[in-house]
């Protein structure tokens, strides 16, 4: 694998683990807000 | 919620031009590509750190003061700073294959301290999720979050301590050990990786408040029961 699919691959998958927190968090205060 | 839109948006704007500046820095002699992950892994390893700091200033403040909003603040903190450590141990382990040819080291001081750190914090969050009484939860974790940080200088200093796969601080009292614009693209990062931390913050701390705002005060066992009235019985 290049290095660039790599790097490119770990920015994604750790970005996207933020994004699924940010995520997660809004459906929970839309869940509390019911 | 238009604050933390604004806040979410702002980090975004933010990450976007870190992630501009970690793409266009030239590449390492050396580690060529790999070092590119100077832009996320250093920053996200720092905000936990920070994330950890607050969750003992947090936990300090509600022993002191025993209000809501501190143990509110210090729980946010650890889940925020467990995702941040997540990210670091992995870019970690992502780069350390690259560079010393292996994703992991038993037997190395940083990488295993930084696990035991996240395990530990991953502990509290577990400690919260098991007690039902808000006030007994609030005592446990502040304990645990006011001890657990003694391992976020035990790991930053491990390299300075122990013999270490992992190289020692790039930033140093006597100036940095990287050309300015790897230095420049790490900075950025830092800078956009604390507005992130900022928003996830008040995006959890503000779910926390509705979530308590929204349950019911329980009646626990026991308080059902009343004592006999005795003096309504008439004597047969």
């Amino acid at each position: 694998m290049s290095e660039t699919v790599v790097v490119a691959g770990t920015y994604l998958i750790s970005y996207g683990l933020i994004v699924a927190y940010a995520v997660y968090l809004h459906i929970r205060r839309r869940r509390a807000e019911r | 919620m238009t604050r933390v839109r604004a806040l979410m948006a702002l980090a975004a704007v933010a990450v976007g031009i870190g992630l501009w500046f970690a793409l266009t820095a030239p590449p390492d002699a050396l580690q060529g590509e790999y070092s590119r992950l100077l832009g996320i892994h250093p920053p996200s390893m720092w905000v936990a750190f920070i994330a950890f700091g607050v969750t003992a200033l947090g936990s300090i403040m509600w022993l002191i003061k025993k209000t809501e909003r501190w143990d509110r603040l210090a729980s946010a903190s650890v889940e925020v700073g467990v995702i941040f450590t997540a990210i670091g141990l992995f870019t970690g382990m992502v780069w350390g294959q690259a560079v010393w040819g292996t994703p992991w080291d038993w037997q190395d001081p940083r990488l295993m301290s930084t696990a035991v750190m996240f395990f530990v914090y991953l502990g509290y969050i577990a400690l919260r999720n098991a007690i039902d009484d808000p006030k007994i939860r609030a005592r446990r974790s502040a304990i645990l979050g006011a001890v657990a940080v003694v391992q976020v200088p035990l790991v930053y200093f491990s390299v300075n301590l122990f013999r270490t796969l992992h190289q020692t601080q790039s930033l140093r009292p006597d100036g940095s050990t990287m050309p300015d614009e790897m230095l420049l693209a790490m900075l950025v990062n830092m800078g956009a990786f604390m507005i992130l931390y900022a928003a996830l913050m008040v995006a959890r701390i503000e779910v926390a408040r509705i979530e308590t705002a929204a349950t019911p005060a329980r009646a626990l066992a026991g308080e059902a029961v009343r004592p006999p009235r005795l003096d309504e019985i008439e004597d047969v």
